[in-house]
């Protein structure tokens, strides 16, 4: 079978733009997966896991995380539920205030801010259904007062807590009030 | 591969008898593998180029494509959750960046002036009118990559509880990199125009952090008023 110059090169640009089309659509899903450094990954560089370590200011040329606002701190606390439950505590005394649960692939889990917390006081309790069973036989007093989010699977994530900064002169009081911030077990 | 056909014909003599006019597809075929296997490598090659560039380029731009747009503004509100489309996953999974959650609040980027201009670090703009309905926001000026650049001043952010506003709530940002007087959002000192520039504004416990309720409501206008 012979075939004509233009129909060959009809089907040599078809067949370079399915494969190209198939090779663009393998690069985009591959690059999650071959991520040097993920936002879970740079968090662990600021502190060890379960437990809130206040990251740098948001200044030009030093910002710890990409993307943060300059008129927050933040603070982020890394987790693995495999280790068991987390709970997150803490009392910020600012006008604005809110957590952010993410599992490790950097997708939002569950977030909050001090309105629909409901209270000034941030205590959330992060288990898988597992977990929450074994802890109902035993309930700790507070159970009721916590905020519970329950997980299907023992995500590993992290949490990060941003507080607004309405003056430097509240700066102070705020870091103390995000270093005293619990991520930690019951 | 249609040598034959180009050949003059010939009507009459003996070497015609052989040469008989075949239709092109059932001619006997000779193998050139020589240039078969050229072929299949320029397509592979060139099928590589162009996926592997044109994947670059999409990510490159960091504009997820499930954008909600609000004349000069634009929101990702999926960005960063379960249902995000795999090229928002790529940029935000590569820039290792933590989107603000809908629990949060909701961040919209300017790239452009209202009048489709790409915004330019050296020109002063006007940012003028009201945002959706929110606790507390934030805008701030970041360059072309979305990092922060040194100000005169050092503040590179506005935030609304600091504002003057006129009596029906609207509010009046000049963004410069000289003072101004009012509300200034300072931009980059000394910066080139190719450096880029971007507004973000950071709403925080709106009631517009999902897709739909962002139909219809009224962000500030950002307009030129002046370049060097």
């Amino acid at each position: 079978m012979t075939l004509s110059p233009r129909f060959t090169l009809t089907v040599g640009i078809l067949a370079t733009l399915c494969l190209a089309a198939v090779i663009h659509i393998l690069v985009v899903l591959s690059i999650p997966r071959n991520v040097q450094h993920s936002a879970y990954d740079n968090i662990a560089t600021y502190g060890i896991d379960r437990q809130f370590n206040l990251l740098p200011d948001v200044k030009p040329g030093q910002e710890a995380l990409p993307d943060l606002d300059p008129a927050m701190k933040h603070a982020a606390c890394r987790f693995q539920l495999a280790d068991g439950p987390v709970l997150f505590d803490a009392s910020i005394p600012v006008s604005f205030w809110s957590i952010g649960l993410f599992n490790a692939a950097g997708e939002a889990v569950y977030s909050l801010n001090n309105r629909t917390a409901g209270a000034e006081r941030l205590s959330m309790l992060v288990l898988t259904t597992p977990q929450l069973s074994i802890l109902r036989e035993n309930p700790p007093e507070n159970l009721e007062d916590l905020i519970v989010i329950e997980t299907p699977e023992p995500i590993s994530g992290f949490a990060l807590l941003r507080a607004y900064v309405p003056h430097s002169s509240k700066a102070d009081e705020i870091d103390r009030a995000l270093r005293a911030a619990r991520c930690g077990t019951i | 591969m249609s040598e034959t056909s180009l050949r003059p014909r010939v009507t009459s003599g003996e070497t015609n008898w052989y040469e008989n006019e075949l239709p092109r597809v059932i001619r006997p075929n000779r193998s050139h593998p020589v240039r078969t296997l050229t072929a299949i490598s320029l397509v592979l090659v060139l099928a590589s180029l162009l996926g592997i560039s044109s994947a670059y380029l999409v990510i490159e731009r960091e504009q997820p494509l499930n954008a909600v747009t609000i004349g000069p503004w634009q929101a990702y509100p999926k960005a960063g959750t379960t249902e995000a489309d795999p090229y928002s996953v790529a940029i935000y999974t590569r820039g290792a960046v933590i989107p603000l959650a809908s629990g949060e609040g909701l961040a919209l980027v300017a790239r452009v002036d209202s009048n489709e201009h790409l915004l330019d670090p050296t020109c002063v703009y006007r940012i003028a009118g009201q945002t959706p309905s929110a606790r507390l926001w934030t805008l701030t000026a970041v360059n072309g990559r979305g990092d922060l650049v040194e100000t005169l001043p050092g503040q590179v952010h506005v935030v609304s509880q600091n504002l003057l506003r006129a009596g029906d709530g609207t509010f009046e940002i000049t963004a410069a990199a000289a003072p101004h007087s009012g509300n200034w959002l300072p931009l980059a000192a000394g910066a080139n125009a190719s450096d880029g520039l971007r507004f973000v504004l950071r709403l925080y416990d709106a009631p517009v952090t999902t897709g739909a309720a962002l139909d219809g409501v009224s962000m500030p206008v950002i307009e030129r008023t002046g370049c060097p």
